[in-house]
């Protein structure tokens, strides 16, 4: 999915590449009718700060179509996840 | 004594209609038996808010433009709307429902679900539980409350209760009780309702009667969750909320003020009083509530949410400064809640500050790293596309072996 020319070029110079850098890994998420997420693996959700959607890549063969929220959790912790319109699962991402 | 019945959780919701409208008219009680609309937001569209039901006999509707409501009755009253005061007063309503034993979720101003299972027992059933809840919230709202097994449902039954009344929806007669209600109860954009207008749907049934494939395909993700809404939706459970907490400082003028500067200084000295108060104590702050009274006699109001809890004023003051000038008139009073605060432990500390020292131990740390776990443990992230959309896809994680 990324490699391109360039990108292929840019970890040429720098070596093997091993992994993509934040990753989305799979969460247990329970939602609301909405498909606003109130827990986030078996953690309570305080409240959602910003909700977005991405789409993107539509007219290659895997398309992106995700519905992101940040989140705080009841621990004050702050996480971002998505909903992946293709594969119906959920997910946990850094650097959104 | 033991019960062979199958105990299922019923959600019930609270709703009351017009809230704004009511909360601006408790200054001015007399409008309210005559034509009168809450008037647009002064840098919003131009369509007036909730209407009394004197100026719903008149023919308008909320959400009409101004212009053709005034058209339709040129006797209307417009309301200036008081947002501090409806918070206020909806925070009073969920806290009375509190007090009666609720455990309250609030969707939205003028809506909240709670469930009855804790305290049915304590009231003597359902009913009188959902009866105590009407009365927790007192005559002058004109509440009504929906119960069923399901959110939406609930939300349905109470739309069609009449003030002071409770509806209550059993499982069983769900989908014959959804079927002749209007889709405007569903949470969809105009144009869609258009949408489904022009191909003949007006009312749940309609759309709950058609294949569930086809109407995600011709609505999308939006079109199929109303869809599934439109079938009863999903039994989600409430979840009650945290009570805010209540530390507020605030500030009144000898005269009305507008000047920007003004008010930054009046809002650095509101930050240092609301930190400062003992209920505070060590705990950082998430989420503030900066609200004015106006010398137009409404009233604004703006929540915030902190990316990071912080009790640094500076940090506060530079994430509210910019709100001040979204003040549509000149202040009267200005106001600042600290609305939700966190534990001590809810403030995540960066792990190094960066620094020469710093770096310097981090290179040493990681070249024992590298010579205890071996080639390739060592990763540096390389941008590839720091453009793109798609997070995974903006860098790479290499070895860095050096």
């Amino acid at each position: 999915m990324v490699t391109r020319s360039g990108v292929a070029g840019a970890a040429g110079a720098e070596g093997r590449v091993v992994a993509r850098f934040n990753a989305p890994r799979a969460a247990r998420v329970e939602a609301n009718a909405n498909g606003t997420p109130l827990d986030v693996n078996h953690r309570a959700v305080a409240l959602v700060r910003e909700e977005w959607r991405v789409d993107d890549r539509w007219w290659t063969e895997e398309p992106v179509a995700r519905r992101y929220f940040e989140l705080v959790l009841e621990s004050g912790e702050n996480t971002v996840v998505f909903h992946d319109g293709a594969s119906g699962g959920w997910y946990i991402q850094r650097g959104a | 004594m033991c019960s062979c019945r199958t105990y299922v959780p019923v959600i019930a919701c609270l709703s009351i209609p017009g809230l704004e409208l009511k909360a601006a008219l408790l200054r001015t009680p007399t409008l309210a038996l005559r034509p009168a609309a809450l008037a647009p937001e002064p840098q919003g569209e131009p369509l007036i808010g909730p209407v009394t039901a004197a100026a719903e006999a008149a023919g308008v509707r909320p959400g009409m433009r101004l212009g053709e409501a005034l058209a339709t009755c040129p006797s209307l009253v417009l309301v200036e709307p008081d947002a501090a005061g409806a918070e206020r007063a909806w925070e009073e309503i969920v806290r009375s429902l509190e007090d009666a034993g609720f455990s309250v979720e609030t969707a939205l101003l003028g809506v909240a679900y709670f469930e009855t299972r804790g305290v049915e027992r304590l009231y003597g059933g359902l009913e009188p539980a959902l009866r105590r809840a009407l009365v927790a919230v007192g005559t002058e709202w004109d509440a009504r409350i929906g119960a069923a097994g399901r959110r939406f449902a609930a939300l349905a039954a109470a739309s069609v209760a009449r003030p002071g009344q409770t509806v209550v929806v059993a499982d069983e007669e769900l989908p014959q009780f959804l079927a002749p209600l209007p889709l405007t109860l569903l949470p969809l954009e105009r144009n869609r309702y258009e949408e489904l207008e022009a191909l003949g749907v007006r009312k749940l049934g309609q759309l709950a009667g058609l294949p569930g494939g086809a109407v995600a395909e011709r609505l999308g993700p939006d079109g199929r969750r109303a869809w599934g809404l439109a079938r009863g939706g999903v039994a989600a459970r409430v979840r009650g909320r945290r009570p805010p907490a209540a530390v507020a400082a605030s500030l009144e003028f000898p005269e009305a003020v507008g000047n920007e500067l003004t008010l930054r200084r009046a809002l650095a000295g509101l930050v240092d009083t609301a930190l400062a108060h003992p209920e505070r104590r060590d705990r950082f702050v998430r989420k503030v509530a900066l609200a004015a009274r106006l010398e137009s006699g409404g009233s604004w109001r703006r929540t915030l949410t902190l990316r990071d809890a912080t009790a640094d004023p500076d940090r506060i003051r530079v994430a509210l400064a910019p709100r001040l000038a979204e003040l549509p008139a000149p202040v009267v009073e200005l106001r600042l809640e600290l609305v939700e605060l966190t534990e001590p432990t809810g403030h995540q500390l960066e792990l190094l500050a960066a620094g020469a020292e710093d770096r310097t131990r981090l290179r040493d740390g990681l070249r024992q790293v590298r010579a205890s776990t071996g080639s390739g443990s060592v990763c540096t992230v390389v941008e590839v596309a720091p453009w793109s959309r798609v997070p995974e896809s903006r860098a790479l994680l290499v070895p860095k072996d050096e």
